[in-house]
């Protein structure tokens, strides 16, 4: 028997692939005849299109068809569970009518011979509109009467949660406050840009190659939409560039290229642009919650009200589930949480990172900031007076909470005690001003139904399958930790495959629960094939027994979340974050130090758990300080739809070092491995950390991210 | 990116009489922007030149302690870490590596950074309807817009854009020359002449002659210039344009009154704004705090800022105050 290789910090099995380039990613996969797609997009946000003339466009060089309204097949509809109860698809189909409803929107494709010539054709192609103004901005008032309240996010969690008589309790606290946070339209910005390489095998089968994560998803909108049967679709996607959100839905340009494949007989690949990144692939809504939070003398909470308005495109009904966490993080007698949606002219949104978690959490933990600053009482103790020991919203025990341990850690390691509680108290050797700030993490802790293959070879190796995905965060090592582990194989006798929609189902890569449910598909394939095997050897065969197989050795298993389990506790991960930031005369704010303790259950690889919490809060040091989207308000178009002015954090902008500790105690009530996930909860809480920590250097509050030097000095 | 002709040129002359020929011309250096603004259809030359083999890549000095003259094919990190350059216009060395990034740098030549066009949302995206810079008369997309980044001096109503430079910006405190050949010969152009304000034609960023090529920027002798500084203020701390910056020199006397002063401003305008009332404030005044804020006052006394970016008038006194401080402290 090997050692096991689960909680140790195995090197990535797929670096070196990645490293030299190996690794193939969507753009980069050719196909013979392929012929190169470019967008015709519009230029404006609010209207419709009066005339579309592609005729110098079809004469420039190397133009092989033009994918117009005129030309473009009548897809039938999405699937209904992908775009109503606010699910985040867009209920509009691509290329059916004229309306326009965001800059940007997709108007036809150009295909040619080589990307250039279809690019400089597209340049060529000549629109007329008739232009209405578009609405931009949350407190439009003509956005508010599109306002609705919707019940339910993805089909899932109510929106609309009242507790108790918040308004009673609210007259009556000791203290109080009343603040609205607002945070910007942002983007995903993964370093691969969409791309799709749509191919008809014959008249009635479609292969496409496409950096998606949600690949029996786009199998079945494919099939839907073209009225094929299921199986004569297959998604190929071996390597996804980071995605963040992105790249989990569906958005017109899968249908077009394989519409303009159809077309033109011929393979047709799209690939976006970086501005297309802004217009075309989703993005974070626009928040603007309002916090009314009472407490009384002691410092306990009495009443939590929690209100956002966030914003959708006119084709979706998408909302940002920012009160989510504010229903149960603390313990609170009397809670009121609501959601207001109202329509903009924006690229269609949909979830990123955290989706509700970040913005939503962002609001919370400010908002504790300020209402133990309103005490008197220090941020840490105020959460510890609060702490929630069941979840109060569902009426149900945790399955397991490690949170207390993760605020007395945190703050010891951190030194929160050195912390001056007066803002603006403390000053750096340069004259900056000092402050250390903190915050909650928080993300729930999900799983979902999937299944694996495994087989043993003739060679003594097993292949591993599973339509899963591989983002960046590790699937391809985690994957085969559990399946080595499993069998008792060392690593490299395992080979897990995924990407493939031809595998066993998966569920999409997202809400953090990759790792709780492909993990135990694989454990429970292995633990198959391992009977299999000693049944038939009564032992691990060795070389010889192996050599004189007939034939490889399958099993197939698919596991499913125990409903009865899952509905007697509440699932979430936990984390402390604290940061130490300074903040110069110029509103410069670096964070010098960063010290996060998460509660995830088990750790499956220290390394590559390091590696995402630490990524989860450079984005989130991103989040606070730097990224916006930013419409003009005349024309609706995106004005920094590029890597220069849309600021992600860069290297200089990390502190020299994050200091990450795991509570690292199995889960008793997840299945087989006791891990909850690790993808996003990073990037919960830490926007706050910083927020409050900016707050405590210089006693200014600033409640609309990001913070940027403008709002400081 | 609309199709072009490519040639290659070894010797300025040919390069000269090349892009005469070709009206619709342009030279390519390192092609860290102009190859960016082909891309989104703002420039649409028909014919590139490139000029990359044009024996201009050197740094020397130029007889009788007369200064160093830089090469307009010299890359800006070879610029940067030039031994001369740090130990004699430290200023220049730090504006060019507090710019772009380290492979942008590494491909951008010092004649392309003298013609980087600004990065106003609105030139820079076709698709928006109004910029006078790249379609004059359509007017200003960014005075009633988002004008974050825009300029607080020597704007006009046709065009509110800021230069992008780093390296401007010292160059402009530095007096430097820029000398360039057309069909005519050889020209110089003090630095303060060769960019524009926008005035009504903002199309024009600057005086060079579409048929003219920078071959050399002389650095004249300033021996004070070893002890100068520049500061740039931004939204992140690195691969990120100016918010502001001051790029600054300072001499003393022998009672530490300033003598003589050196100041240019980065972010705040069409062009380089080399602070000529701030400079004068300062002339026989103490280096302290006082002088400086009077001077960071008098520079921007003019100043106008819009809906989005009237913070940088303070902004920029403050950094005018912090750059000469550091520099007061060497003295």
């Amino acid at each position: 028997m090997n050692t096991p290789t689960v909680g140790k910090p195995l090197t990535r099995v797929d670096g070196r692939l990645k490293v030299t380039g190996a690794a193939t990613y969507a753009a980069e996969f050719q196909r013979p005849q392929l012929a190169y797609g470019t967008l015709i997009q519009s230029a404006i946000a609010n209207g419709h299109v009066v005339k579309l003339d592609t005729s110098a466009a079809k004469s420039a060089p190397g133009v092989v068809a033009i994918l117009t309204r005129e030309n473009t097949p009548g897809f039938k509809p999405y699937p209904d569970d992908l775009t109503k109860k606010g699910a985040p698809g867009e209920n509009r189909m691509p290329l059916q009518d004229d309306e326009v409803h965001y800059a940007g929107q997709h108007l036809g494709v150009v295909v040619a011979e080589t990307f250039e010539q279809a690019t400089y054709a597209a340049s060529l192609v000549r629109v007329t509109y008739q232009a209405q103004s578009p609405i931009i901005d949350l407190p439009d008032q003509r956005a508010a009467n599109t306002a609705t309240t919707p019940e339910k996010f993805i089909g899932r969690e109510d929106l609309q949660v009242k507790r108790g008589d918040a308004d009673g309790a609210l007259a009556g606290a000791a203290h109080k406050i009343d603040a609205t946070y607002s945070t910007p339209v942002e983007n995903h910005n993964p370093i691969e840009t969409y791309s799709t390489t749509a191919e008809w095998e014959a008249a009635d089968r479609l292969l496409v190659h496409e950096c998606t994560r949600g690949i029996k998803q786009l199998q079945r909108i494919l099939a839907a939409c073209f009225g094929l049967p299921v199986e004569h679709i297959r998604i190929i996607c071996p390597f996804i560039g980071g995605a963040f959100g992105s790249k989990g839905f569906q958005w017109s340009q899968t249908l077009l290229a394989a519409a303009a494949a159809r077309l033109l007989q011929r393979p047709v690949k799209l690939t976006f642009s970086r501005s297309q990144m802004f217009d075309s692939a989703g993005q974070r809504a626009q928040t603007e919650q309002h916090f009314t939070v009472g407490a009384d003398k002691n410092g306990k909470l009495v009443a939590l009200r929690h209100a956002t308005t966030t914003h959708s495109s006119p084709i979706s009904e998408y909302t940002e589930p920012c009160g989510n966490m504010s229903r149960m993080l603390y313990s609170c007698p009397n809670v009121d949480v609501t959601h207001r949606l109202v329509k903009l002219n924006l690229t269609s949104p949909c979830p990123m990172r955290a989706p509700g978690e970040c913005p939503g959490v962002f609001a919370l933990e400010c908002a504790m900031d300020e209402i133990a600053h309103e005490t008197g009482i220090d941020p840490v103790e105020f959460r510890l007076r609060n702490y929630a020991d069941r979840d109060e919203h569902q009426n149900r025990p945790w399955s397991m909470k490690n949170l207390r341990e993760c605020y007395e850690r945190g703050a010891d390691k951190f030194g929160w005690s050195k912390r001056n509680q007066k803002p603006a108290s403390m000053r750096g050797r340069d004259g900056s001003q000092i402050g250390f700030g903190m915050a909650t993490a928080i993300y729930p802790a999900a799983q979902q139904k999937a299944g694996a293959t495994a087989t043993l070879n003739q060679d003594g190796t097993v292949v591993v399958r599973s339509a899963t995905h591989e983002i960046g965060t590790g699937t391809y090592t985690a994957m085969s930790q559990f399946a080595a582990d499993t069998l008792g194989l060392p690593v490299e006798k395992i080979r897990f495959e995924l990407g493939d929609s031809a595998f066993p189902v998966a569920p999409n890569n997202g809400g953090s629960w990759l790792t709780a449910s492909v993990g135990p598909a694989v454990i429970g394939a292995c633990g198959e094939l391992k009977k299999k095997v000693l049944d038939q050897f009564g032992h691990w065969p060795n070389e010889r027994e192996l050599s004189s197989l007939s034939a490889p050795i399958r099993s197939e298993f698919t596991s499913e979340p125990n409903k009865e389990e899952r509905g007697k506790f509440s699932f979430f991960s936990y984390g402390a974050i604290f940061v130490e930031v300074h903040v110069d005369i110029f509103g410069q704010t670096r964070v010098k130090r960063a010290t996060g303790v998460y509660d995830v259950g088990r750790m499956i690889n220290p390394k590559l758990a390091r590696s995402q919490i630490m990524g989860g809060l450079l984005f989130a040091i991103s989040t606070a300080l730097f990224e916006a989207t930013i419409p003009d308000q005349a024309t609706g178009r995106v004005v920094n739809s590029n890597l220069a002015e849309y600021h992600v954090a860069v290297h200089a902008d990390a502190p020299p070092e994050f200091d990450i500790d795991f509570i690292d105690k199995p889960d008793p009530h997840m299945p087989d491995l006791g891990a909850r996930g690790i993808g996003e909860i990073g990037i919960t809480g830490a926007p706050a950390a910083v927020a409050n920590a900016i707050f405590h250097a210089t006693g200014k509050r600033v409640r609309n991210l990001p913070i940027t030097p403008d709002k400081l000095i | 990116m609309n199709p072009f002709t490519y040639s290659r040129v070894v010797d300025p002359n040919e390069a000269v009489t090349g892009i005469a020929a070709k009206p619709q011309g342009k030279f390519l250096g390192g092609g860290t922007n102009l190859i960016d603004l082909m891309k989104m259809g703002v420039e649409t030359p028909d014919a590139l030149i490139d000029i990359n083999r044009l024996p201009l890549a050197q740094i020397e000095e130029l007889p009788d302690n007369k200064g160093v003259r830089v090469g307009a094919m010299v890359r800006n990190s070879d610029l940067a870490e030039h031994a001369l350059i740090r130990s004699r216009y430290p200023v220049l060395s730090e504006a060019l590596l507090s710019g772009a990034s380290p492979q942008l740098r590494n491909m951008a030549t010092v004649g392309g950074n003298l013609l980087q066009r600004t990065r106003c949302y609105y030139f820079y995206d076709p698709a928006f309807p109004a910029c006078n810079k790249r379609n004059p008369g359509s007017s200003c997309g960014a005075i009633d817009g988002y004008n974050r980044i825009h300029a607080i001096l020597g704007q006009s109503e046709q065009c509110i854009a800021t230069h992008p430079s780093d390296m401007c910006v010292a160059l402009a405190a530095l007096d430097a020359i820029v000398r360039v050949r057309g069909p005519k010969g050889e020209r110089e152009i003090p630095f303060a002449d060769f960019h524009r304000l926008p005035g009504n034609t903002p199309q024009r960023d600057t005086n060079l002659e579409h048929d003219e090529l920078i071959e050399y920027v002389d650095l004249p002798a300033i021996p004070f210039a070893s002890r100068s500084h520049y500061l740039k203020v931004r939204d992140r701390a690195s691969y990120a344009f100016a918010l502001v910056s001051v790029a600054a020199a300072l001499d003393f006397d022998s009672s530490k009154k300033i003598k003589a002063a050196r100041i240019a401003l980065g972010g705040v305008a069409h062009k380089p704004w080399r602070a000529n009332a701030a400079e004068k404030k300062l002339i026989g005044q103490p280096a302290d705090e006082k002088t400086f804020r009077a001077a960071g006052e008098a520079e921007l006394a003019a100043a106008k800022g819009y809906k989005h970016n009237s913070f940088k008038i303070e902004l920029a006194k403050r950094a005018i105050v912090r750059a000469l401080t550091t520099l007061g402290g060497m003295a």
